[in-house]
Formats: C-alpha cells, structure tokens, sequence
C-alpha cells in the first residue's frame, strides 16, 4: 500500500522567551500513513497532535527532520495543497455567508472557477447532506451543520488526503454519528483521513490504524486487531453472594457489577472458557452468559498514557 | 491568462472575503456612522455662526469641519481596520483553512491587504460622497477639488495601513498595531517640524547640536511626511471647482506607492515564516 504521509525523525521546539523555558512538542517523531486509510491520532492535550497536522499543513515549520507528502517534500507547493483538505477544531464561518458562499470561496482558493466550481459546490453539498440548507445564512446553522459545512469545505476539492482535528467534538450523538458514517463513505471512495480526537470511541469504531502520542513521544502505533489483543473473558451470573465474591477475587477475577445476586465478572487472561465453567459449578453459581472481552481503545489509551506518565515521574 | 488567474484569482478572492467580512464590523460601522454625523450636522453648527461675521464664514467652517472629519475618521477606520484584519482571522482560525490550501502566504497577504483598501476606499467615499452633496447643494457648483482632496486622502492613508498591517502581521492582537498605526499616523503628520530642526541645528557649532541636526535630517529623509497630501487649505479658502494648487499629484501617488510597497514588503518578512 502507497505511503500517502511519512514523516521522518520529525521535532518541534517552541521556542521560549527570557521567562519561559523552549518546549520540545515533538520529539524524533516516525510516521506513516497509508494510502485510503482512517488514521487515528491520539493522545492528551498538549501531546503534540496538533503540532503535527500543523506542520504537515506547512502553517508550523519543523525544527529538524523531514516530512513527504504524497512523495514530495515541497509540502506547501500548490500542487500537494490541493490535494489536502483540513477541517481545523473549532473553526469559525463567517455568519453573513450562505452555505453555499462558504463552499464557492473555499473553492475559488483552490483554483476552481465557473461551471466546475458549481458542480463541485453541488456534490460536496450532496455528500455532507446539506443541499436543503444551500441557501441559508451560516447564523442559522446548528453546530452539527456548521461543522458539515465544515467538511464540506475539506472536501470541495475533491483531496486524496483530509486531515480532522477533533471533527466530532460538542457535537450530539445523532450528530456524531453522522458524521461518523459520512468518514466511513469518504475512505470508500479512496479518500485518505487523519483524524486527530478525543472522541475514543468514535475513532476506535471506524480507524484502521491507530497512533498514540504523549508529550510529543510516538507511544504506540498499529492496527486495532494488533494493539487490542489483550482478551480477556466476561461473564454474567446469578446467585452471588459476599464470600463467593471475596473467594474470587482471591483468584484474580474481577467482579465489575454487582446488583443483588446477579454480577458481571471480568476473568484474567490465563483462565479459559473451562475453567471459568468450573469455578461457576464450584460455586453452584448460575451462568447467564459469558464472552469473550477485548480491551477497549480508551482502556489502551489510559494504560499507554498512564504509563508513560509515571515513566517521566520516575525519570525526574 | 491561466497563469494570470492562478496568481491573481487567489488573492482576489481573499479581497473580497476580507472586505465583505470587514465592512460589517461593528466598531468600523460605528465610525463610519459618527463621521457621517458630523459631516451632516456640520450645516447645522453654522447656524450658530455671529451673522454679522464675514460672509462666507460658515461655508469655510463647513469646510473645516467636514475635512478634518474625513481626516480623523477615516485613520482612525484605516488604522483599525489594517491593524485588526490578521489577528482577527488568526483567533477565529479562518486563516488555517486558508493558508491549508493552495495559496502561497504572499498571494494571501496580498489578498488580505487589498480587501483593506477596499474598505478605505468605500468609506472614503461615503464620507466625501456626503460632503461633496453638502457642497454641491449649497454652492450649486461641483467641487471637484474636493474629489482631488479625497484622491490625496486615500494615498495618504494608503502609507498608515501599510505599514499598520506589516505591524499586526507579528502581533497577536490587534491592540499593539492600532497604537502603532496612531502613532505612525500623528508621527507622520509631524514630520515638516523636522525640517525646523535641521534648519535651526548647527547654529552653535557643538558636537551635539549638529548631531541633532543629521539625525533630523535622515529622519525627513526616511518617514514619510502627511502633510503633502493635505490641501485643506485650498478646499476651505479657494473655489470648490480649482484645479488643487501647490502639489504635485502623480509624484504623490508615486510617493505613496513606493511606501505602501515597502510596509508590505515589511509584511511579507514578518510573516513569510511566521507559525500560525
């Protein structure tokens, strides 16, 4: 598969003034994104997430270290920026613009004029599902159309590659759905994303690969499948009791839910399907279901950070 | 022309974004409105002039009023306006999603100080516009002098935003710049005492006193100086239809120019490498 973004022993130092100390954001920072992925790029505030875009999108500029856009270094040649969209967080649309005047100067930005720059305006619309508020002033757009127009605006170009800082942030859960499925459509016709959240979730139910950034560091990088591995099982039963929860808790099993008699327990990773069959016999306790548990994203992600964090406490 | 459309359509586009973004600022408007006041309400303060007084005295304070009014609003829009413009649209991230796509930071630069002089320009107009009426109605001949003294004001103003803009290109907000411009304004206005200084220096032959006296000299040689596109003088005491006296229009435009270049040379520095 086609290497879309690589960046190679990428930092950034801010600066600091006489008061202030220079901030390493970015630290040797390897990355490859592959073409017609959903990239995931996680990490805590400060980690280092927008620096990157913002220097893939040539508005920051590396300290050291070399970044390839679609082949080229010349990332702020018109050439590559055309074939990059970027919806920044939180960014404003001016209110005294129609939907569709916001898509026509995004759009002459990129060079397109007359007939094209219509029939681009009227199928990016089409695709955001926002034809039917074409004509109305952006001061009378809720939050999730604002930030359809939004991705409109990526989008008008027709890009290879778009870049999303936190596309689905404040928005509500009809909203975020939308969007997220509108992502899904985007990577089956070919377009790349990188997506930059903290919407775990979100971007675990639609990434195929994922990065996790602390304090400008890569921690982690790989497909869900291989950073999600730990399995564990969980099981659902009734008849609990205090000395049959304190027995198994002795045994490593963690009881997670508990209302009256019925528990949801959590096995450690060396028990098997068998002997969690066992301990429920054992203990004449009646087994409703059991599954096997895959560690979420945010598990991972709390665990990678956390981690990481009492690394540096221990390092200082 | 594909080339001239790539390289101009661009920035045109930033212009026009830029002006229809900035004529609906609230404090803009504000002035605007206050400026058209004044000129309006100028016909109404000369009915407080002494009747016995001379003749044409209320015309001339009419006059007055209305230039210096044009004056004192119209910098204070320009530097406004030039100063706010970058750092408005750094705050509201606007610029991310312009400078993410396929236009170079000069071509945005460019288009960004063009749609400022777009706004100058129209509020230039409003305000003569209404003052030009004023005359006309009251004197019943066009006072075309008026349209040249306008001209020279935006030429003149044309200088104080360039070099504000370059200013707000490397500020964060626009409080910083908007002093500067103030500043680069009244300065600007000064700069004919400076003259008095390099002709009063040297008389006493110190070391001092002479060095004040080059210093004044490079000073007159480098700022630029306001006064020369002022011809107040000429709309209060002369015929509103004389052709303008005493200046020398191209090598004004000229002189504007060849600042205006230099303060969005001093932009294009600022912020060619300037991380958003």
């Amino acid at each position: 598969m086609t290497t879309v973004i690589r960046t190679t022993a990428l930092n950034k130092i801010y600066e600091g003034s006489l008061r202030s100390q220079d901030v390493h954001a970015l630290k040797d920072l390897n990355l490859e994104i592959r073409e017609g992925e959903i990239f995931g790029y996680l990490g805590p505030n400060g980690s280092g997430k927008t620096t990157t875009i913002k220097m893939l999108l040539g508005l920051l500029f590396p300290t050291s270290g070399k970044i390839e856009i679609l082949g080229s270094e010349a990332i702020e040649s018109a050439k590559i920026k055309r074939n990059i969209g970027y919806l920044p967080e939180g960014a404003y649309y001016p209110d005294f613009l129609r939907g569709e005047e916001i898509l026509s100067y995004y759009g002459r930005l990129y060079g397109l004029r007359g007939a094209e720059l219509n029939k681009r305006v009227d199928e990016t619309l089409e695709l955001v599902g926002m034809q039917h508020a074409r004509k109305r002033f952006l001061r009378g757009y809720s939050k999730g159309m604002r930030q359809r127009i939004g991705l409109a605006q990526a989008l008008i170009s027709d890009p290879k590659i778009l870049i999303l800082d936190e596309p689905t942030t404040g928005l509500d859960p009809i909203a975020r759905k939308d969007i997220r499925d509108l992502l899904v459509e985007l990577r089956k016709r070919g377009i790349t994303l990188l997506i930059s959240s903290h919407e775990l979730l979100e971007v675990e139910l639609i990434s195929d690969r994922v990065a996790i950034l602390f304090e400008g560091v890569m921690q982690t990088l790989g497909t869900m499948d291989e950073l999600l591995t730990q399995r564990e099982l969980s099981m659902t039963v009734e008849h609990m009791t205090d000395e049959i929860a304190a027995s198994l808790e002795e045994k490593g099993i963690v009881v997670e839910d508990r209302t009256g008699i019925r528990a949801l327990l959590r096995l450690p990773q060396k028990l098997s399907t068998y002997d969690a069959i066992e301990l429920c016999q054992a203990r004449k306790l009646n087994l409703l279901s059991i599954s096997p548990r895959r560690e979420t994203l945010e598990e991972l992600f709390v665990r990678i950070v956390g981690s990481a964090s009492e690394s540096r406490e221990v390092a200082q | 022309m594909n080339y001239l459309s790539s390289a101009f359509g661009g920035p045109w586009c930033v212009a026009v974004y830029t002006y229809r973004e900035g004529i609906r600022r609230k404090l803009l408007i504000g002035f605007l409105i206050l400026s058209l006041l004044v000129i309006f309400g100028s016909s109404f303060i000369t009915s407080f002039v002494d009747p016995t007084a001379e003749t044409d005295i209320d015309l001339k304070l009419i006059k007055d009023i209305c230039v210096t009014a044009i004056a004192i609003f119209g910098a204070l829009i320009t530097v406004y306006i030039s100063a706010s413009v970058i750092p408005a649209e750094v705050e509201t991230k606007v610029i991310y999603t312009v400078l993410s796509k396929p236009v170079s930071r000069v071509q945005y630069l460019l288009g960004k100080f063009l749609g400022i002089q777009l706004i100058i320009i129209v509020n230039l107009l409003l305000m003569g516009g209404l003052f030009f009426m004023a005359l006309y109605i009251r004197q019943g001949i066009m006072p075309t002098l008026l349209l040249w003294s306008i001209f020279l004001t935006y030429f003149e103003f044309l200088i104080i935003s360039a070099f504000t803009f370059a200013v707000s290109c490397a500020a964060t907000s626009p409080l910083v710049p908007t002093l500067q411009g103030l500043f680069i304004y009244i300065t600007a206005n000064l700069t004919e005492y400076l003259k008095d200084v390099e002709h009063r220096a040297g008389q006493t032959g110190q070391f001092l006193d002479e060095a004040i006296g080059k210093i004044a000299t490079a000073l007159y040689s480098i700022l630029p100086n306001l006064q020369n596109f002022s011809i107040k003088m000429q709309i209060v005491n002369g015929q509103p239809n004389d052709p303008p006296t005493d200046v020398m229009i191209p090598w004004l435009v000229l002189y504007s120019l060849v600042y205006a270049v230099a303060g969005f040379a001093c932009a294009y520095l600022v912020f060619r490498r300037k991380e958003v």
